[in-house]
């Protein structure tokens, strides 16, 4: 019995997935666990494991493909498997030059040149991808635009006759990837175009700046007992059940604490309404080699020390590995966002609000700071840093600093148990 | 229709007859020895080896054409030759008395003709000025071939000078007459007085007429003979040009020393055949070419059969007939009997006609038996006559020899110029006048009553607070056009201008209104309704040196000019090798409200064909100063309006029309409105059409439009066009003809090609219907509509949102007409 592999859907809003390499042969044996293919979305790459063992019979897309998700990559059957069944499938190859087969085809999956009315399909061109969501190809003016401002059409919806992407679709629409190093060492310089994540990171950012009225309030907090928290947790390292929460995870835990009592900053804001959380979905800024990721982790306000602790961990790591799930890196799964830069020494920034977040936590170097330690006597205290940037459309100064104020005053306070 | 012409019922009514006089037919009678009176024996002898040098000279391409040989020497020669072997006498006694300053025009037939014509003005030119045509002429490229190695006299250098330039022209060498762009067909020499032969049958029957009305106009002296065939009497423009040519306004309202008929011999050359079709008996129904006269004016214009085989009797003719038009009773109708011995073409084995009757008109051959009496009389002798005979062929050898030689005489190089025909399209050329002189004219520019009426006109439509003055105080696009043209008649001696009403009646749209107080007859007269003549006889005219403004009332009527426009009126500058000017501005009036035959816009038609300028401006402002631009050129433009808009005022230009003169150049489209998000060229007066759908666009839907108007459509610059769309990323193109196959498909089709990665959208066209232009109260089902634009914009460019069309421009219902052919 021949199985069909189906594209996976990586989160609900992919609707398309490229096939980067194919592992299997046609004809190979495969066994459960043995990677059939390589794929990503404009955001991350992600691979396949058979999940059962057979012969890969027919490959229906190729390395370079755009696939729609729950669309079938490939068969996996015996040798001996009803032939029919294999032709069927077969004619479904995409970009059968046959136009009658393709006539068979369910419309679902191909909205493309079905209709000879229609304007026709869009010819795969050097640099275009082929199939373009709902519609029947795009303007010349808008694949040129596309092009140079990197975006990519496939997850555009076309509004021009037929269906047709033209250029005020491409407004408001996402950058992809597109890799080409040109580099001549004849040169001064070499021009490397942005990675996708770059050109994403580019325009989020660029645009969060353009786009809300942002302003940065910067407070010390008492770090004393957060070292202490810190130290306390080394030293249980080599227990059993031990979890290592790292600063960073205490800073968060005392951010979510204090949010609870300040629902205003917990939120969006969306043209004229504000989107108040009822849980805190925590976005934390993490570094990765293909550059700043933020995975939200949702309803942090739910999670003990050790839970947020774990997620985080698994989380960045997914990340840096390619593997994360794209909906949870949207800046609208979050609801507020903390970004520490304290472990590189920085001790003050003005974090980047991610949009349409209302606002972001810096958290900087922990530092000491002469204090008032009572009774006439002066001594230095270690403090941290805590920047916050928020938006001044959605939220006021008063608001803001008592918010941070009360940030502050839980990391005084922090206490583990 | 002058009133001081009294229409006189009772002498209409009256009873009567119309009596003819007898026309004379081959009355000639007189011997040879009579004529050595009037003749020396020189001359009679020259006679004679003119003859033989025009038999020689098509005997030898005959052999080319035949037997790939002339004298041992191979050649392939793959163009047409039509030769005239037989018809000698009839071509030398034709133009034995005429002179350099005497026009002839002639047919496909028509090497003997050039030869004669040419052999004549040389001989009866002073070595002077011949040594000057032969050295100015390409820069003395042909004078340089045939000078080299000449021994003799200067009139001996222009003979050799004759035949090279005629068959290097027919042989397509760049050292030809015309450059290699006439040929055989074409080749012609206007120094000599030799105008272009023309390939269409019957094509020089009202081109000639044109040439004769300039040599009475602007009084220069000579004649102008048409040399066409027999069976080019059954042709329109032939009979159109005879009926302009009869005018009786000549004689009953031209003035003065204008009074009196035109200085043109009509002459037959009749071989009796057109092709395989035999005049008469067969394919007329004259019998007699010659009683064509009879029945065209009172003097049956001096009609007449005379004895072609003969030279003296055709001598005899013109000599009489010349007389009559130095009388200024012209013109004449000849119908001169003559015979080809050779096919129409060599591929003709003369299967329509018998031997014995070949046999028969070879026993009347003209050279043998003027040489017989010749030798009979004792005028020369058999042994001079043999000299003259070889002298004859060596000289055609010779000429052979040359004409074939590629070193000497190199085909026009194409591969290091591709463009190098394109280069003699259009003169492009700036002269206020063809001619220097006082332009005739009745009162000065100042006393005019339409020029004062004028005056006190707005030439801005809207006033301070851009409310519109009222139709009648506004400049109109009619008075544009009225400046242009009388200022250019103030200015220009040789301007003239005809067509249907345009004097008294001041044109059907009062355009040419004033223009009649301000001009004698000869400079402004109305034509007969003869769309052919009138522009036949106006490239006639601008050949021969003159500017004119013919008119063609309403554009339906362009296709009664078909060959004038298409095949004449475009080609003599480029067939001439850029030596004639075509200074003529057409004035073609597209129609409205007058259904399928009055309401038509054939811009596309004649764009398509090369050679012309096309015009068509929408505004008062650019009606003018294209009208300028297109009078101080020297090339041929069709120049279209609007029926629609002639009352229309300066709308775009802010300050309104320039009083003074200014020129649009040729070719410019212009923006009428900046707009970011669609361009729409427009083409004509269609314009004020998209005017409106850009207002509603820009209400309704916030849609930015950029409008441009073509104003030209040949030549055309497309740089402003493909900026405008590098902006917007949208086109449409849109006019009032009929969409199928039309210049605004072309237009779409370029801007896509040189756009192509800016468009949003294909170029869109929306033009008139693929049917008849019906009634007035329909034509909005015909015409483009605002709305037709918006709709289209909406379907097949940008949708625009709650839309809803009216008009159904989808891909299905446009496949469904064109399988319908509509």
């Amino acid at each position: 019995m021949a199985t069909q592999i189906k594209m996976p859907r990586q989160g609900q809003s992919v609707e398309y997935c490229i096939i980067t390499k194919l592992y299997v042969e046609e004809g190979s044996e495969v066994k459960e666990g043995d990677l059939l293919f390589a794929y990503e979305t404009d955001k991350a790459s992600f691979e396949y494991e058979s999940e059962q063992d057979g012969t890969l019979l027919k490959w229906l897309f190729s390395e370079g493909d755009e696939v729609p998700v729950l669309e079938t990559v490939c068969i996996i059957g015996e040798l001996a498997d009803d032939e029919r069944g294999f032709e069927i499938h077969a004619g479904e190859k995409h970009g059968s030059p046959d136009p009658l087969q393709r006539g068979d085809i369910p419309l679902s999956r191909h909205k493309v040149g079905t209709s000879p009315l229609k304007g026709g399909s869009h010819p795969p061109g050097p640099s275009g991808p082929s199939p373009f969501k709902g519609g029947s190809g795009i303007s010349p003016r808008a694949r040129k635009m596309a092009e140079e401002m990197g975006i990519d059409i496939s997850m555009i919806k076309g509004s021009g006759p037929g269906g047709r992407i033209i250029v005020r679709d491409l407004e408001g629409a996402e950058i992809t990837e597109k890799a080409v190093t040109t580099t001549d060492d004849s040169m001064e310089y070499s021009d490397e175009p942005l990675t996708n994540i770059r050109k994403i990171i580019a325009r989020s950012m660029y645009q969060s700046l353009q786009n809300s009225a942002q302003l940065t309030h910067h407070l010390g907090a008492d770090a004393r007992k957060l070292l202490e928290a810190r130290e306390k947790i080394k030293e249980a390292k080599g227990q059993q059940d031990f979890v290592n929460i790292t600063i960073n995870d205490l800073v968060c835990f005392a951010v979510i604490k204090a949010l609870a009592d300040h629902p205003r900053i917990n939120s969006q804001l969306h043209g004229e309404t504000m989107r108040l959380f009822r849980h805190v979905n925590l976005g934390i800024a993490v570094d990765t080699d293909r550059g700043l990721m933020v995975p939200v982790i949702k309803s942090a306000d739910s999670l003990s020390i050790e839970e947020f602790s774990k997620r985080t961990a698994d989380l960045s790591e997914q990340c840096r590995s390619g593997a994360v799930d794209p909906d949870i890196i949207r800046p609208e799964a979050g609801s507020f966002t903390v970004s520490n830069l304290g472990n590189y020494g920085v001790e003050m920034f003005t974090p980047v609000i991610n949009l349409p977040q209302t606002a972001i936590l810096g958290v900087n170097a922990i530092v000491p700071r002469p204090a008032d330690l009572g009774g006439g006597v002066y001594g230095f205290i270690p403090y941290i840093g805590l920047s916050l940037t928020y938006d001044h459309r959605a939220l006021d100064g008063a608001e803001a600093t008592r918010f941070l104020k009360q940030v502050a005053e839980e990391i005084k306070n922090i206490e583990i148990k | 229709m002058p009133k001081n012409q009294f229409i006189d019922p009772d002498k209409i009514r009256r009873k009567g007859e119309i009596i003819f006089q007898p026309l004379p037919v081959n009355q000639y009678d007189k011997s040879l020895s009579e004529e050595r009176k009037n003749f020396s024996d020189d001359a009679l002898v020259g006679i004679y080896r003119d003859m033989m040098l025009i038999r020689e000279f098509e005997s030898m391409l005959n052999l080319i054409k035949t037997t790939g040989e002339y004298r041992g020497i191979a050649y392939n020669h793959p163009g047409p030759a039509h030769l005239s072997i037989g018809q000698e006498a009839a071509a030398v006694g034709m133009a034995y008395n005429l002179d350099a300053d005497d026009y002839i025009f002639g047919s496909h037939r028509s090497h003997g003709e050039i030869l004669a014509k040419g052999l004549s003005a040389i001989h009866r030119s002073d070595d002077k000025s011949l040594e000057a045509i032969m050295r100015s002429y390409f820069n003395g490229s042909i004078y340089d071939v045939v000078a080299k190695n000449h021994e003799g006299s200067i009139k001996g250098l222009a003979t050799k000078f004759l035949l090279y330039g005629t068959l290097a022209e027919i042989f397509a060498r760049v050292t030809g007459f015309n450059k290699g762009l006439g040929g055989s067909m074409h080749a012609f020499f206007t120094p000599f007085g030799v105008y272009p032969n023309n390939a269409i049958v019957g094509g020089s029957g009202d081109i000639s007429v044109g040439a004769a009305l300039y040599k009475k106009v602007n009084r220069k002296k000579g004649i102008v003979v048409a040399n066409i065939g027999d069976a080019s009497m059954a042709c329109g423009p032939v009979w159109e040009g005879i009926s302009f040519a009869t005018m009786d306004q000549f004689v009953e309202l031209w003035e003065g020393d204008m009074k009196g008929g035109l200085p043109l011999i009509i002459n037959i050359m009749n071989n009796h055949y057109g092709m395989g079709g035999q005049t008469s008996g067969e394919t007329m129904g004259y019998g007699i070419a010659a009683r064509i006269g009879a029945g065209v004016n009172r003097d049956q214009m001096h009609a007449e059969r005379i004895d072609g085989m003969n030279p003296l009797a055709v001598i005899d003719a013109f000599n009489r007939k010349i007389k009559i038009l130095e009388k200024k009773r012209g013109p004449v109708l000849l119908d001169t009997v003559t015979y080809r011995y050779s096919g129409h073409s060599p591929s003709d084995a003369s299967s329509y006609r018998s031997k014995e009757e070949m046999e028969a008109w070879q026993k009347h051959d003209c050279i043998y038996n003027y040489r017989r009496d010749l030798i009979d009389n004792k005028i020369t002798d058999e042994d001079s006559l043999r000299l003259i005979d070889a002298e004859v062929n060596d000289l055609v050898f010779e000429t052979f020899k040359l004409a074939t030689d590629d070193k000497i005489s190199p085909r026009m190089d194409a591969d290091k110029d591709p463009d190098i025909i394109g280069k003699v399209m259009f003169s492009d050329i700036s002269v206020d006048a063809m001619e220097i002189g006082d332009p005739e004219v009745l009162i000065p520019l100042k006393d005019n009553p339409r020029v004062q009426q004028i005056a006190r006109k707005e030439r801005y439509a809207f006033d301070k607070e851009g409310k519109p003055y009222s139709k009648m105080k506004q400049y109109q696009l009619r008075d544009g056009i009225f400046e242009a043209v009388i200022d250019r008649f103030y200015k220009d001696p040789t301007l003239v201008a005809f067509g249907e009403e345009n004097r008294d009646w001041g044109g059907a749209f009062a355009v040419y209104r004033g223009l009649t107080e301000a001009l004698p007859y000869h400079r402004l007269f109305n034509s007969p309704i003869s769309e052919g003549a009138i522009v036949g006889v106006a490239v006639g005219y601008a050949m021969s040196g003159g500017r004119v403004i013919p008119e063609i009332m309403y554009c339906d009527f362009l296709g009664r000019s078909g060959d004038e426009v298409f095949n004449q009126l475009p080609k003599w500058q480029a067939m001439s090798g850029n030596v004639l000017k075509m200074p003529v501005v057409l004035r073609v009036s597209v129609g409205s409200k007058y259904g399928a035959q009055h309401s038509q816009d054939w811009t596309s038609i004649v764009a398509h064909i090369p050679g012309l300028k096309v015009l068509f401006p929408a505004t008062p402002y650019d009606a003018k100063g294209l009208m300028n631009a297109a009078l101080q050129g020297t090339d041929p433009v069709v120049f279209f309006e609007s029926q629609r808009i002639y009352d229309t005022g300066e709308q775009f230009h802010k300050g309104g029309v320039p009083q003074g003169y200014y020129e649009i150049p040729i070719g410019e489209p212009d923006i009428k409105r900046s707009g970011s998000d669609i361009t729409v060229l427009s083409i004509g007066a269609t314009l004020y059409r998209v005017v409106e759908a850009a207002d509603i666009l820009q209400e309704r839907y916030n849609i930015s439009t950029e409008i441009i108007d073509a104003r030209s459509l040949v030549p055309f610059n497309y740089e402003p066009v493909l900026e405008s769309v590098r902006k917007t990323g949208r086109i449409m193109i849109t006019g009032d003809a009929s969409e199928r196959g039309s210049f605004m498909n072309d237009m779409a089709r370029n801007i896509t090609e040189m756009a192509f990665d800016y468009l949003d959208a294909p170029a869109v066209v929306v033009g008139s219907r693929n049917w008849i232009t019906p009634a007035y109260e329909l034509e909005d089902y015909f015409f483009p509509q605002p709305d037709w634009i918006i709709d289209a914009i909406h379907t097949s460019i940008l949708p625009l949102e709650g839309h809803t069309v009216k008009n159904d421009f989808s891909n299905k219902t446009k496949i469904e007409r064109a399988k319908r052919g509509i």
